[in-house]
């Protein structure tokens, strides 16, 4: 039978981090998930909190870590060593993020014409975080037939100042579209197609360079470019390179609906990362069963062709995800469900599910619904928290974690950073004499 | 998809005095229109809103066999089985020919079922048994305890081709329909309304509308025209819910076999399925909730009918008011007040002698409601030409059909032909191309999304505008483009169809989320909200009204 010190479920950013670092430990490590994660749908930025007014997110990051229902009241302190250590671990693997905790805020604009608010950003999007300069324009470039990103429709709304909130912004911003070449034919375009026409170096060539003359007709002076997130899959950091040269001027990617290229990026290289450290990966894989003795859990089954895969463990991660990711679900009875375990979830009344204006974003309480812990990250009931854990060796990360309004602080990238530095910590604190004396060893206990 | 009508829309000249002026663009309206210029009579339509969006738009898009009514109300049976058989021939296009069943569950009485087939033949709605392993076979998520079926002629129909067809019919013949034109009064004359005094919503302006004959089809909002007028009529509107499930689980009407009531009805229409409905009077058309208690009472009903309805994916609730109309005018209880329409000519009842309301009734008799109450207005007129809108057929709007009726699989042809997956999708659930959209923008424009939506089906599937509102916006920005070369007001423009249209679609998410539909909504808002920054755009003011 095969054996792991720790199955983490989830293939998201906190399921992936939680499994490098223990991996990076000496662990040996299966991820098992369900789908691909929700990286597939990230744009870029990491969110580590913000709010109107702020300096900078560790301003923030303190403010919701004296919420006593917010995931920072336990984890706000790990903030910082959990950035740290990410920011080495993405320059490492080739996707360097810009920003720090206590360096401010800049303003990112996106797809929608929109803009969200950036703290830590891929390279493709760290000019966001510096300020404009007086008669700094704004080029909003992008093939003229893909139906996620419509240039005259970003800079229009880009155009008008409230949009940019009180951030420092272009003086100008413009809307070209333009034909990459080959794909006026393929109209049925997704970011992925063309972020892999992009890791071609000859179509590149040719499409950057329609692009910057492009660029070029729209005016002269200092200039940023953005483009919609699609500058390459697996060549990204070649692409971006080739990007800047070409058109001499800072590049920007917007973010785009889903599926998101830059989380795309991230998934891949915690991959491979996982592996290269001996780590497994197993997407596909929904959990049929897990069995438990005494509080602990021993082994976690999951579904295959002929019958049920059975991986003993010696502790589970659970990085299921809240609502969105599918770790719990909404019964029409007003139950929430978490999938794997069964753990009581602490959440909102089902009247108050999905309350008032859509067009708020506090009209989700839903999204705050999750998993109480104690500071270990191990699973209570929401109901009698003195009690202790429901289970010694299970952890919770990410946005599992109850209380998070994720839509209004975007606290999430940091919860999910955190909770998986600590889970790491404390597993290994935990379980480091069994897990070490066992390695090696035909199977874990 | 091609369209028949390929004129923008038509502005309005003062100057003219029509024979008739019709307020109120549902279908009966819309048919009225129609009747009223096929006798010669040049007459001018107007809605508030755009057409179809009251309660035309919000039915459960059953055209009836009248097996509903053969125990209650035998005249309405019979109608709805003749209008049944007309709308078939005129606007087969507006049609498709799913067929009914009459099913008896455990729930429901032996001496109605037993009675339903003589019920039936009295009021001429053509009823068979079936077979109902047979029945069960083609609809295995049916309830299997269901003991008895009687097939009938029961069918989906969709408003909004069927009324633009009849709007069409009438434009041919001079007679005209403006949406997003309000009428708030009239000029009076001792007894004759001299004219309407009608508002452009879009640009504000005020407009007199001169005609001979005024007639009300707003329907539900009947009370609000006539109180306009000086007349007195009191409306019973019942509201009526209903959900919208992901998947048709059904291709045939599937009804109760028993006294109507709620939640016993299960519709196919386009891509998903519809139960309906509740009925539950309301004071005011345009003020009301859905709650989750009635959504469950709903499911409870349905679940006899399709007992795994719980664990089927669930898009959406949206409700309708019906335009009930109880001659007693005490104002009451819904379900017990006929179905039946009445003509109210004002000139006896309040003395003014131009102004004639058409009240109550039902989509599937539209028809019939609008040629007795062109009837009365011609009389009025002086005008002796007889209708002919049952013979005549409604020009067909769109042309997605095979043979006589409209055909689901019509869209996915046509997309196909049209280049198949190099066709630009924009709204992937409801397969509506590029090409679709900027076509209806140029026809129409200014308008909503949510009037493309009606025209189109986009954002009606599972992500309930999650995806293609934006791309939906990048087309509205380029089209607003040719109007103004202002960047700031091409950005407003398009914010506001932004912001309108994921209101509308995911505000009928919320009393019925569960399940993968919650998930999806939460992942929806997570990139709105979180990847895209919605917040940086989007007001957070309410909407006027919960459902709308």
């Amino acid at each position: 039978m095969p054996s792991a010190d720790v199955a983490v479920i989830g293939a998201g950013l906190a399921g992936l981090l939680t499994a490098v670092r223990l991996a990076e430990n000496g662990a040996r490590v299966v991820v098992l998930s369900e789908g691909n994660g929700a990286l597939h749908w990230a744009g870029g930025p990491i969110d580590l909190g913000f709010r109107p007014g702020a300096r900078s997110a560790a301003a923030v990051v303190g403010q919701l870590a004296r919420r006593r229902a917010h995931p920072y009241a336990v984890l706000g302190a790990d903030v910082a060593p959990a950035l740290d250590w990410f920011q080495r671990l993405a320059t490492d693997l080739g996707l360097p993020h810009a920003g720090s905790l206590s360096g401010g805020f800049g303003a990112l604009p996106t797809a929608i014409g929109g803009i969200r608010p950036v703290s830590i950003v891929p390279e493709a999007q760290a000019p966001t975080l510096q300020p404009w300069a007086p008669g700094e324009r704004l080029v909003i470039a992008g093939h003229a037939g893909y139906k996620d990103f419509w240039p005259r429709a970003v800079a229009s709304s880009l155009a008008r100042p409230e949009v940019w909130g009180g951030f420092s912004r272009p003086d100008q911003v413009v809307g070209v579209a333009i034909d990459w070449p080959g794909l006026r034919e393929r109209r049925n375009l997704n970011a992925l197609r063309i972020a892999e026409h992009f890791d071609d170096p000859d179509w590149r060539a040719a499409a950057l360079d329609i692009t910057a003359r492009a660029v070029a007709s729209t005016g002269s002076g200092p200039v940023r470019v953005g483009l919609p997130a699609v500058l390459g899959l697996r060549d990204h950091a070649r692409v971006l390179e080739d990007a800047i040269q070409r058109f001499g001027t800072p590049v920007i990617e917007l973010p785009l609906v889903p599926p998101g290229i830059p989380g795309i990026r991230l998934h891949d290289v915690l991959r491979a990362k996982l592996r290269a450290l001996g780590g497994r990966i197993l997407i596909g894989e929904r959990i049929a069963r897990v069995e438990a003795t005494n509080g602990t859990v021993t082994a976690v089954a999951t579904e295959a062709a002929t019958r049920d895969l059975t991986t003993r463990v010696g502790a589970l991660v659970l990085a299921t995800g809240g609502i969105a990711g599918g770790g719990l679900v909404g019964d029409p009875d007003g139950a929430i469900r978490e999938v794997v375990l069964g753990l009581p979830a602490d959440g909102p009344p089902i009247q108050r599910w999905l309350h008032g204006d859509p067009l708020d974003p506090a009209s989700l309480p839903i999204a705050a619904a999750g998993i109480r812990t104690d500071d270990a990250l191990r699973p209570v009931d929401p109901l009698r928290p003195a009690e202790g854990p429901l289970f010694e060796n299970v952890r919770v990360v990410g946005s599992l974690l109850a209380g998070q309004q994720w839509m209004v602080d975007r606290s999430g990238d940091g919860v999910a950073l955190a909770s998986a530095w600590r889970a790491a910590a404390s597993l290994e604190a935990t379980a480091a004499p069994a897990t070490r004396s066992s390695r090696g060893a035909e199977a874990v206990r | 998809m091609t369209l028949a009508r390929s004129a923008a829309v038509p502005t309005l000249d003062p100057g003219i005095a029509w024979d008739a002026l019709v307020i109120g663009g549902g279908a009966t309206g819309a048919g009225l229109l129609r009747d009223l210029a096929r006798r010669g009579m040049r007459t001018l339509l107007v809605d508030r809103s755009d057409l179809g969006t009251g309660t035309s738009g919000r039915y459960h898009g059953l055209l009836h066999s009248g097996g509903r009514y053969v125990a209650r109300d035998r005249d309405a049976a019979r109608e709805c089985i003749v209008e049944n058989r007309i709308v078939r021939r005129i606007a087969s296009f507006a049609v498709e020919d799913t067929g009914g069943y009459f099913v008896a569950t455990p729930d429901d009485p032996d001496d109605y079922v037993d009675a339903f087939p003589a019920l039936c033949a009295a009021s001429d709605v053509d009823c068979e048994e079936v077979d109902v392993r047979e029945v069960l076979r083609r609809n295995p998520t049916l309830n299997p305890r269901i003991r008895r079926a009687f097939a009938v002629p029961d069918a989906a129909v969709e408003p909004w081709a069927l009324i633009e067809g009849n709007v069409a019919d009438a434009a041919a013949l001079g007679s005209m329909a403006l949406p997003y034109h309000r009428v708030v009064g009239f000029d009076r004359s001792g007894e004759r309304l001299l004219a309407a005094r009608v508002v452009d919503i879009r640009s504000g302006t005020e407009y007199r509308v001169m005609a001979g004959q005024m007639v009300s089809a707003a329907g539900a909002w009947g009370g609000q025209v006539a109180a306009m007028a000086g007349a007195k009529l009191t409306m019973a509107p019942g509201k009526g819910t209903m959900l919208v499930f992901n998947q048709r689980m059904t291709d045939a009407v599937i009804n109760r076999c028993h006294m109507a009531s709620d939640g016993d009805i299960m519709v196919p229409v386009g891509t998903v399925a519809i139960l309906g409905t509740t009925d539950i009077h309301v004071a005011d058309p345009d003020h009301w909730q859905i709650t989750r208690a009635e959504v469950d009472e709903l499911l409870d009903e349905g679940e006899k009918l399709f007992p795994k309805l719980r664990r089927m994916r669930l898009l959406r609730a949206y409700g309708g008011v019906r335009p009930l109309y109880d001659p007693s005018e005490t104002g009451t209880e819904s379900r017990e007040v006929t179905r039946a329409h009445v003509v109210l000519d004002h000139a006896p009842r309040d003395g003014i002698s131009n102004l004639t309301s058409i009240v109550g009734g039902k989509l599937t008799t539209y028809r019939l409601m609008a040629q007795d109450t062109a009837d009365a207005v011609a009389r009025k007129a002086g005008v002796t030409d007889r209708a002919t809108t049952a013979q005549e057929p409604v020009p067909d709007p769109h042309g997605d059909r095979k043979g006589r009726y409209h055909w689901l699989g019509g869209r996915l042809a046509a997309h196909e032909a049209d280049g198949g997956g190099d066709a630009a999708l924009l709204c992937e659930c409801e397969l509506v191309t590029r090409s679709q959209l900027e076509e209806v923008l140029d026809r129409r424009w200014p308008c909503s999304l949510d009037d493309v939506r009606r025209l189109t089906r986009l954002g009606m599937g599972p992500c309930q505008g999650g995806f293609c509102t934006f791309r939906a916006a990048g087309a509205v920005a380029d089209h607003a483009a040719r109007t103004t070369s202002d960047p700031v007001a091409i950005g407003d423009m398009t914010e506001q169809a932004m912001a309108d249209f994921l209101r509308e679609r995911q505000r009928g998410t919320q009393p019925i989320a569960h399940g993968r539909q919650l998930q999806e909504a939460v992942m929806t808002a997570g990139f709105h909200w979180g990847t895209l920054g919605l917040g940086s755009l989007v007001g957070t003011s309410p909407g006027s009204n919960a459902q709308r």
